[in-house]
């Protein structure tokens, strides 16, 4: 079984590191990853989009792929790429805050005020922390645990001051999403968890 | 076949680790100890590995002050039997190519790391740009957990045959992480390294020659203490051994759906990867595609490509570049099958990062032209479900 998560966003909302974290979970949980960032040359503003591939088996994927599972819009100036990607039947996690038309999608639409939950649990820069704790929540893709005992291990040490941040907004995006579907239902029970 | 073996679910070992460092790593579990580099994107990201990782194991990283001395530093060191390797992006190796001949006549065992960008340096890699009549063995992975296996294995052949091994990595390899285990791999023994220089001067009766000029000279010849050197017999029995590398190391391929298959699609590294995705969704769709992906670049697997193209059937080739690989496809299937060329050069604004063509729905209409294309009159060349006319 294998899941694919685009997401998309804006320099700045730690797209890149939300995704370096998750899938560092999937691998902690046994599961196989690989993802592929690209962003913009500003610190700030630019677009700022990952592929992520998480399975039970070896990836295989390209670190590109045109049809996706799942998809993360955090921010919507750079989303219309990776929306064309979801599949019909896909599920959509939107940043309400921010993306207040993200169009017609058919199949199932996670909406969460992420900047609104970000700001309130202490800082707007972990914005995505609180999507992944949503996505997390409504899907059991990675344990919640699981995502909150690695922050030490991709954030840079002289980041570590911020982890406090980052699990209050894993925490604060985990509470706003109810269950939604299981990610893994169809797939056997991976190894114990190494965290 | 295919060289990589993993295990169905990941290790409690396995880490997520970008291409960069797990590259790195995979260079110190093979025992080296001396890396010497000058930064380009996007091979900027081993060295910065190395400089981090070397030390702690009582190693040795140079940022050096161009490639020409980074290959320099890396033959001296490579000279003292220590595994060393060095690397830049194809533009950096042109620089360093005069230095690989000689160090290839020098047979000094070092790896060479080409974080290339697109595939504009196939000729580079498997011609070379340097002076003589040399080869030496290219390795070209499509992912990380490869690439980890394959620079591993670049290190034990570059000692075995005492030659340069260059690593063919891209710009995706540079900018992907994995799920990976990074181990010492166990390729065999290896001979004793009693070639390499051990401090031992002249005067002291156990002074070793290391050239690319000869490794001994001529001595007492014509009643002279020291006749110089007799470079005939020294380049041929380099040669003899050059040669027995390239025909006993085995090519290594990766194939799918050939057996049955109307058009085979030949693409090496990461669009190998994107290729054999496309290849994967067109038999699924209902058509008769498959691919070979060459592992090894040097030796090219000429009878892997060969016995695929068998039949009569078409061959198509991907590359990002104008067409170099392709050289080596028309050579494997000697006009047994057409050989059609479906790459191009395909870059971003940068010059080397996301390359537009590198999509798999591109490379799905691609192939999908060439099998619609090669199909028999009144035959749509599949199984009917797609409605090809």
């Amino acid at each position: 079984m294998q899941r694919e998560i685009l997401w998309t966003g804006i320099g700045g909302q730690g797209i890149q590191l939300a995704t370096e974290l998750l899938a560092a979970a999937a691998v902690a949980e046994g599961r196989h990853a690989m993802f592929f960032g690209s962003y913009g040359g500003m610190m700030r503003g630019g677009n700022s989009d990952t592929t992520l591939v998480l399975g039970d088996a070896p990836v295989q994927s390209p670190p590109t792929i045109g049809a996706t599972w799942s998809a993360l819009v955090l921010h919507p100036a750079h989303a219309a790429g990776t929306l064309a990607k979801l599949r019909p039947d896909g599920l959509l996690v939107a940043n309400s805050t921010l993306c207040t038309d993200i169009g017609g999608h058919p199949g199932a639409v996670v909406r969460i005020p992420a900047t609104e939950l970000a700001t309130a649990a202490g800082s707007a820069n972990a914005v995505t922390m609180v999507a992944l704790g949503a996505f997390a929540a409504a899907t059991r893709i990675a344990a919640l645990d699981t995502l909150i005992g690695l922050l030490p291990e991709v954030l840079p040490a002289y980041r570590h001051r911020h982890i406090p941040a980052n699990e209050a907004a894993l925490r604060a995006g985990h509470r706003a999403a109810a269950p939604l579907v299981d990610a893994w239902a169809a797939s056997g029970a991976p190894e114990e968890a190494a965290v | 076949m295919t060289a990589a073996t993993r295990p169905d679910r990941a290790s409690h070992a396995a880490r997520i680790m970008p291409g960069p460092a797990a590259i790195a790593e995979a260079m110190l579990a093979a025992g080296c100890r001396f890396f010497a580099g000058y930064p380009m994107t996007p091979f900027t990201e081993v060295l910065e590995t190395m400089a981090a990782r070397l030390p702690e194991v009582g190693g040795v990283c140079v940022n050096a002050e161009s490639e020409l001395e980074a290959v320099g530093m890396a033959w001296g060191a490579a000279a003292t039997g220590t595994p060393a390797a060095t690397g830049s992006t194809g533009q950096g190796l042109s620089l360093m190519q005069e230095s690989l001949a000689e160090i290839v006549y020098a047979r000094l065992p070092l790896v060479v790391l080409n974080m290339a960008r697109a595939q504009g340096d196939y000729f580079q890699a498997t011609r070379g740009g340097g002076h003589g009549d040399y080869r030496h063995l290219v390795l070209a992975p499509c992912d990380v957990p490869e690439a980890v296996e394959l620079t591993q294995l670049a290190f034990h052949l570059a000692e075995k045959w005492r030659s340069p091994v260059l690593v063919m990595g891209d710009y995706y390899l540079a900018h992907t992480h994995q799920s990976v285990t990074v181990a010492p791999l166990d390729f065999g023994p290896l001979p004793p390294r009693d070639w390499a220089l051990d401090g031992r001067s002249g005067g002291s009766g156990a002074a070793k020659l290391i050239s690319p000029l000869s490794d001994a000279k001529q001595r007492h010849a014509a009643g002279r203490a020291d006749a110089g050197y007799d470079l005939a017999e020294f380049y041929h029995r380099h040669v003899a051994v050059m040669e027995r590398m390239v025909a006993e190391e085995p090519p290594r391929a990766e194939t799918e759906f050939v057996e049955d298959a109307e058009v085979v699609v030949v693409a090496y590294g990461t669009p190998g990867a994107y290729v054999r995705q496309a290849v994967r969704e067109l038999r699924a769709e209902g058509r008769r595609v498959g691919y070979v992906r060459p592992i090894t670049l040097v030796p090219f697997p000429s009878e892997i490509v060969a016995a695929a193209a068998a039949g009569g059937r078409t061959v198509a080739v991907y590359e990002n570049n104008q067409g170099q690989m392709l050289d080596d496809v028309r050579l494997a299937v000697l006009g047994a099958a057409p050989v059609r060329f479906i790459g191009g050069l395909s870059l971003d604004a940068s010059g080397f990062g996301i390359a537009p063509d590198l999509d798999v729905a591109v490379l799905k209409a691609r192939i999908a032209a060439v099998h619609d294309a090669a199909a028999p009159a009144g035959d749509a060349g599949h199984d009917g479900r797609g409605g090809a006319a």
